[in-house]
């Protein structure tokens, strides 16, 4: 330890030499006084930019409010409109269609993939590197790609359905009523299996290979190894990854907006493009958006406190 | 059971690297389809002539980017909204970390609950009322407004993930640091800091990429190109009436590329790191 003696100090405000320390300093120095100070620009953070904002969204579902001007109170105003638009219901459909399916189908390829990828072979790491790679790019760029992919005209899949005469016609697979929620699915599913994999295969990993050995001499065949061992030792990591996937799944925007912005007829709208559409798209009625997104904090809220307790839990706090 | 134990297990075997040339594949596709477009004249993209494999690969489409096109622009604000909110949320992360892995003060548990609280609320909940304030405090269309707004998922979560590690730093280390004469302060810089560089270069990683890939506050917060990040400036070039694949597919490939790059070349601790947190569906 002699490297990080009194002398190597470059702070300039401390001289670390306990008995000539001012009381000033020392009270500075103290666990609580410092825990303060260093939380204080964090927690700066915390209340301007979430708590605020979010105490703010609460107030405006209670008003009329257009950008750059004073909300009008307007009572229960807002709600009441939103329950008697269809549209809504729709929306409430779709968002739960949208999340239940995103969310189960990156599950189980994510599952898959990992459990693929924790068997030996040549070159896994390369495998396993170029498999995740959907995860790291930005989510608007492989909306771009994808509305590309499902182009009338030109796309890949249009292409070569021609090129095998297997379709006379194009299909729109963006515009039809019946595919538009299909092929947007496909595209979350496409970008977020990859952190299922992740989080699946470290969980793989963390298995003691003994478990294995001892069920093989038991003469517990393969399917037998993966549902009394793998399956019940993942658990926890399946019940975290579910949730944050649920919150952030039904939370995104950028699929949705850039591959149909809702269309056709809302038949893809989920409540973050509602709420866009609402607050941003022309008329700006912010207290109208505000109140969409709201709407569906309460089903959020649960699943958020039920993580929250869980991470804290598996980090010992 | 009619199987023997080698026979099951060359079935499992073969199935797996069936299963894994199909996931290859399917990863594979869209980033061919992209890069094999961005490489393309318009002759083999539209119509008639289009084809599946460029014939006459062309760089023109990245040529058409960077002369016609604000790309260069998009580029630099992307960095540097990045870079700054990534050097502030550090800072922030370490000292908030620190306090609450080390220091012992009321309250403590109840900044933890809320730190995590915080990072889970998504950002469609709260783009609306933020969209409001940016507005009256005049920070729409900057990109310090852009850089400040991204430390609202970046402090919470980074945070986080310090705090776990901070905690995993022997305390013995830093006690017998503090007989030698350190203080709090200087003992998180010289000991704890330089013991927990993985994690630092994790926690870089997340929250650069985080702001690179960032789009609905980007989308929502800019009008004009002036602060446009990429984000939110190559969805925009779709909205233009005239849709141009080629040099699109050509801005994306090349977007891609800095969050690839680091995350094959971090992969290891990011993986690690995510099993810590939990990052993004």
């Amino acid at each position: 330890m002699a490297t990080y003696s009194t002398t190597g100090v470059s702070i300039p405000s401390s001289q670390p030499v306990g008995w000539r320390m001012s009381r000033l300093q020392r009270f500075l120095l103290r666990d609580s006084t410092l825990g303060y100070l260093f939380l204080f620009p964090a927690l700066f953070v915390i209340l301007g930019l979430v708590a605020y904002p979010f105490v703010n969204a609460i107030i405006m579902t209670f008003q009329a409010k257009t950008a750059g001007a004073p909300g009008r109170f307007i009572g229960l105003a807002n709600y009441a409109e939103l329950l008697g638009n269809p549209v809504f219901w729709r929306v409430i459909f779709n968002t739960l269609i949208y999340t239940a399916f995103g969310v189960g189908l990156k599950f189980f390829f994510g599952l898959g993939m990992a459990l693929v990828l924790n068997q030996e072979r040549r070159w896994n790491n390369m495998f396993r590197s170029f498999l995740l790679i959907p995860w790291a790019i930005p989510t608007v760029i492989s909306a771009l790609n994808w509305r590309w992919i499902y182009d009338d005209a030109s796309g890949l899949i249009n292409n070569v359905l021609v090129r095998l005469e297997l379709v006379d016609e194009t299909i729109s697979w963006l515009s039809d009523p019946h595919l538009a929620m299909l092929a947007v699915i496909v595209v979350v599913v496409w970008q977020g299996t990859p952190f299922f994999t992740m989080s699946f295969l470290a969980g793989l990993q963390a298995i003691p290979k003994e478990l294995y050995e001892a069920a093989e001499i038991d003469g517990a065949s393969v399917m037998q190894q993966f549902f009394y061992i793998t399956i019940p030792r993942l658990q926890p990591i399946f019940i975290t990854a579910i949730m944050l996937s649920a919150i952030l799944t039904s939370a995104s925007v950028q699929f949705v907006y850039i591959l149909t912005n809702g269309g056709p007829a809302d038949r893809t709208q989920i409540f973050p493009t509602m709420a866009y559409n609402l607050a941003l798209g022309g008329a700006q009625r912010l207290g109208m958006g505000a109140t969409v997104s709201l709407f569906f904090f309460p089903i959020l809220v649960i699943f958020i406190i039920f993580l929250t307790r869980r991470m804290l839990r598996e980090k010992g706090e | 059971m009619t199987l023997s134990m080698t026979a099951q297990r060359r079935t499992v075997k073969g199935i797996g690297n069936f299963l894994l040339l199909l996931m290859l594949l399917w990863t594979a596709i869209p980033f061919y389809w992209m890069v094999a477009t961005s490489l393309k004249r318009d002759k083999e993209i539209y119509g008639f002539e289009a084809t599946l494999v460029p014939q006459e690969p062309t760089l023109g489409n990245y040529t058409t980017v960077f002369r016609d096109t604000p790309y260069l622009l998009f580029l630099r604000n992307s960095i540097i909204v990045a870079v700054g909110s990534t050097v502030l949320s550090m800072i922030i992360a370490c000292l908030g970390a620190y306090a609450i892995a080390r220091l012992n003060f009321p309250g403590r548990a109840l900044l933890a609950r809320g730190l995590v609280f915080t990072y889970l609320v998504p950002t469609s909940l709260l783009f609306i009322p933020m969209f409001a304030m940016m507005s009256a405090l005049r920070l729409t269309d900057s990109l310090h407004g852009l850089t400040i707004a991204y430390l609202g998922f970046d402090v919470p979560f980074c945070t986080w993930l310090l705090m776990g590690y901070f905690k995993s730093v022997p305390v013995e280390l830093e006690e017998a640091a503090l007989v030698d004469g350190c203080n709090r302060v200087t003992a998180l810089i010289r000991i704890v800091l330089p013991l927990a560089l993985p994690a630092l270069v994790v926690v870089t990683f997340f929250s650069f990429t985080h702001a690179w890939n960032e789009f609905l506050y980007a989308h929502v917060f800019t009008s004009t190109n002036s602060a446009r990040t990429i984000t939110t400036g190559l969805a925009n070039f779709m909205s233009a009436d005239v849709f141009f694949w080629g040099p699109l597919m050509a801005s994306t490939v090349m977007s891609a590329l800095p969050p690839v790059i680091m995350f094959l070349v971090l992969q290891r601790w990011v993986v690690q790191g995510l099993t810590l947190g939990g990052v993004k569906g």
